[in-house]
Formats: structure tokens, sequence, C-alpha cells
């Protein structure tokens, strides 16, 4: 997580890289430039309390080509995805989509998550996707909490959810996981380094 | 009497006044203009652009002086002002800086404004360094920056916006309303000239209210790509031969500094020191700072027999200023035809 300390150093708003702004315009077809900054993605942002730098700074950032900062930060993995910000954004600018870019940008080039188990989840959760074509709650909890060593780690209420028929613990796959695979094998995560 | 023989006086030729009295003239009624300057058209005649279209504004300017030259009810006197004046029943015996006395049936107070004198902010260095402008001589840099090589543009610009506006210290509490428009505007042509320069606007808010006026500013940030940073520059020190502009990125909460080889500012429009005098002469309505003020129930007049349009009234726009000269002519035709 990024402290205060990390953050105040005079910025050379002249020098600043334009880049990423570019990347992204062509990537995630959003153009930043357009942000009104109003902060309504913030504001309404489901996982703000949990986020070191909230959406409209993270744009913010963006304008300013702060890459190293954006890769490195929390939110790339406490975002949930939610799609409150662009579904109130004025200019509808594509918050999650960005923030996928820069995931993949952080994971791509290596840059480690700023929590433990971050990534081992995300791989757990992608392999189950290529097996059944969806995710199996109860399985990838077990195979996480196995992995991770956290053996009793929410077993509480997975029982709790069990018992009201909200847990299926026995995965279900779907009709044609063929189509899933090739996904999988066209476009195979890259990861350097 | 007849009433087309009822003559106004219009006290300044920008705009306002040359609406004024084209529209006065029109109606069959005499109009006279004054003008201090040589040159009509006021501060229009000196700009480069315009806003909310990107438009000619010395064309307009022109086209105005032609209706009113072609207008055989209207009379322009340039180089001249009002010595003194005082009412004699329902008219006013004016006496001109050429000494000719005339009179008038009512007077149309069209005096313009003037610019907030910038280097009062002893911070931003106006008037210390060479490169330090205010909008108004930024604008006369574009036209000369026209027949520049490329390589002499400046490549980054920093326009800093309320430059004696809402200061309460140093300058005037109001906001001066049309700068935030100009900066862009002034800002958007800096990157036409040379789209590779790198245009910084420093704001506190950018205040678009007006048909056009957000599309116009919001196409100057992303069609033109001008950066708008949040927040009151500072201070600005030379350092290797470029102004180093200090500022808070307020919007991030970080400390931003820009190398620029340019600085505009954004002055204020502060009332004309002539608009004071002259309201004193026609029995004017003058507000706390110095603006001619309004009747209330009636917003072009401000004494008896005497109407305001422009920016002597407060800062305004060049759709504005037509508006209220159009306005305090229709309220002088009017009053002409009650007489």
């Amino acid at each position: 997580m990024l402290n205060t300390a990390d953050f105040y150093h005079v910025l050379r708003i002249d020098q600043t890289s334009n880049s990423l702004r570019e990347e992204i315009k062509e990537h995630c077809h959003t153009d930043i430039e357009m942000c009104l900054e109003c902060g309504k993605c913030s504001g309404g942002c489901s996982n703000a309390h949990i986020f070191d730098i909230t959406p409209r700074k993270i744009i913010q950032l963006i304008k300013v080509g702060e890459e190293a900062k954006l890769l490195k930060m929390d939110a790339l993995w406490s975002c949930v995805a939610c799609q409150l910000c662009v579904d109130r954004c004025p200019s509808s600018i594509n918050i999650p989509r960005i923030m996928d870019y820069l995931r993949e940008k952080a994971y791509s080039q290596g840059v480690p998550a700023s929590r433990p188990n971050v990534e081992l989840f995300h791989e757990l959760m992608l392999n189950n996707i290529k097996r059944f074509g969806r995710v199996p709650e109860a399985l990838l909890s077990v195979e996480f909490n196995i992995r991770s060593k956290q053996y009793t780690k929410d077993a509480e209420m997975g029982m709790k959810m069990f018992f009201k028929g909200k847990l299926n613990p026995i995965p279900a796959r779907i009709k044609n996981i063929k189509q899933v695979q090739r996904m999988f094998r066209d476009i195979p995560a890259q990861r350097e380094g | 009497m007849n009433n087309s023989e009822k003559t106004a006086l219009i006290i300044g030729g920008g705009l306002a006044g040359l609406e004024a009295a084209n529209k006065i003239g029109g109606a069959g009624y005499k109009a006279i203009l004054v003008e201090k300057e040589e040159q009509l058209g006021g501060i229009m005649k000196q700009l480069y652009g315009s806003f909310p279209r990107w438009d000619n504004p010395r064309e307009l300017v022109d086209q105005k002086v032609k209706m009113a030259q072609e207008n055989p009810n209207v009379t322009m006197k340039t180089n001249t002002t009002v010595k003194s004046a005082h009412k004699k029943d329902q008219t006013f015996v004016v006496e001109l800086s050429n000494n000719e006395q005339m009179e008038f049936d009512a007077v149309v107070l069209a005096t313009g404004f003037d610019f907030y004198d910038a280097s009062q902010y002893g911070e931003y260095g106006y008037g210390a360094f060479d490169n330090v402008l205010t909008a108004l001589e930024f604008e006369a840099k574009l036209k000369e920056m026209e027949s520049w090589d490329k390589e002499d543009l400046p490549q980054v610009v920093a326009f800093f916006k309320c430059v004696g506006s809402r200061d309460r210290s140093k300058g005037y509490p109001y906001c001066s309303k049309i700068c935030c428009m100009f900066t862009a505007k002034e800002a958007g042509l800096m990157k036409d000239l040379n789209p590779d320069a790198k245009c910084f606007v420093f704001y506190m808010d950018y205040r678009a209210a007006g048909k056009e006026y957000e599309e116009f500013a919001r196409s100057v940030m992303e069609d033109k790509h001008v950066r708008y940073v949040r927040g009151r520059p500072a201070k600005v020190l030379p350092e290797n031969g470029k102004l180093m502009v200090r500022a808070e990125d307020t919007l991030m909460g970080v400390p931003v500094e820009v190398a620029a080889d340019m600085i505009v500012l954004a002055n204020a429009m502060i009332p004309a020191e002539s608009t004071i005098e002259l309201a004193g002469i026609f029995g004017a309505k003058i507000d706390q700072y110095g603006f001619i003020d309004y009747i209330p129930g009636h917003p072009t007049q401000t004494g008896d027999r005497v109407f305001f349009a422009g920016g002597c009234g407060f800062p305004v726009e060049s759709l504005g200023a037509q508006y209220q000269g159009a306005a305090a002519a229709a309220d002088v035709i009017a009053l002409f035809t009650q007489d």
C-alpha cells in the first residue's frame, strides 16, 4: 500500500508521459481526458473504503503518467469490477476496463500484488473456469484454503451456506466446455520475468 | 417638437456602444457616439480570437462600424470625451473635449472596463519577467506569433486564472466572469499555432455558464489537449532561462511544477476610472466597486434619462455586450417615442 511519503514529491507536470493515456485510449476505448473530475466514481465506489487510491485519483494518475504507482497500488486487486463507477460516470469513462488493463499489465510485468495470495486466487479461479466453464465456489474455496495454508478460513460461513442450500459441493460443468477451453488456448496468459 | 430630432449621446465606441448607436439611429433618432480613443471597437478590436465560436472578433467590430458609418442618423466622434454636463429640464447640456456644446435627450454609458494591474501580484513576476503577459497582451502576441518560426514559438505556456478576481486581499472579491472562457480560447489558439506546445491552465473552478460555453471549454481540453490543473499558482521563479511555476494540484493534493516559456495572466476586469467620473457627471448609480448600477426593475437604466450597456456595468462577453447595447437602445427609443 502507498503511504503519504511515497506521494509527496513535487511533480513536474510538463515532463510527464502521455504513453499510458494513449495505451488506455487504444486498448480500453476510453479517453480519460473526458474526465470532469467530479468524483462521482469515488463517491459511489463499493470498495472505496479499502482502496488506497480511489477511482478519481486513479484517472488523475493516468493523466500524469504515474504508471509505476498505478501498477503497484492495492486498489488494482481490491476492485471487484462491480461497474458502479462506469454506470454513474457522466463521461462514461470505463474505469473497470482500465482496471482490467492495469491488472493485466501489472501481472505481465511481474509487479507483485500488495496483499498475499492474490495471484494464487486469480490463478485458481481461472483454472476452474477452464475446467468447468464457471466458478464452483465450494471447490475454489477449499483449493484456495489448502494452497494458501489458511485451512479454516471462512469455514463457518461455508457450513452455514451449505445447510441453507447456497453452496453446491459438487462442481457443475457447462455444456459446451470446449468453447471455453478454446478461448484459453487462443489467449494464453502472458507473464514476463 | 418633432420626435425624430431627439438625440442620444452614447459614450464609448466599443461593441455595446456601437450596437446602441446603430439601433437608436436605425429607429430614426439621432445618435452621437463619442470615443476617447482614436480607434473604434474597444477591447474587441484588440482581440485575436473569440469564444464560444472560433470567429474573428475584428470582423464583427468592422461590420458594426460600417453599419454606423452608413447610417445617416449616427455620428461618431473619436478622440473625444465628455468634459462636463448639466441638466436643463429634460435635456443634458454637454460640453465635449473639442469645446463643442450639444444638447441630448438621453445618455447611454458604454464606457467599458479596465484590467486589474497584474504587477500587484509580486509572486507572478509581471513587469519583472518579459514572458509574463496579461491576457490582452497575449492576444497581440498571438497575432505576432503567426509569423514566427516554429522553433521560436513557446513550447510550454502556463495560464493563470483569477488574477485580481476572487481575491479579497489584493484584488476584488467578485468573479470576473469571462476569464475562464477567454483563457480556454487563448490556450486553444496557442495549441492551434503550435500543436506541440504544452499548455497548462491553472484554475480554481472553470465557469462555463453560457450557451455553447461548456462544450467550448471541454473541446479545448479534449480535442486540443490543453491540460487543466486545479490550483492557484503560488510563485514564479526564473530557472535556467525558464519560468518555474509552483502550485498545488488540489485534486491530487500534490505539489506540481511547470517550467514555462511563457505565462499568461487572466487579470480581472475592473471598473474604469472614467466610468466613475462620468457617473458623477450624469447622476448614474455606482455600485460598491465602481461599476454602473441599475435601477431595480430597469436593468438598463441607471438614472433619469441615463442608460448603460456593456462592461461598464459588469464584465460581459461580446454577445452580452451586444444584447445590452440593443436593450439600452430599446429603452432610449421607447423614451423618445413617449416624449
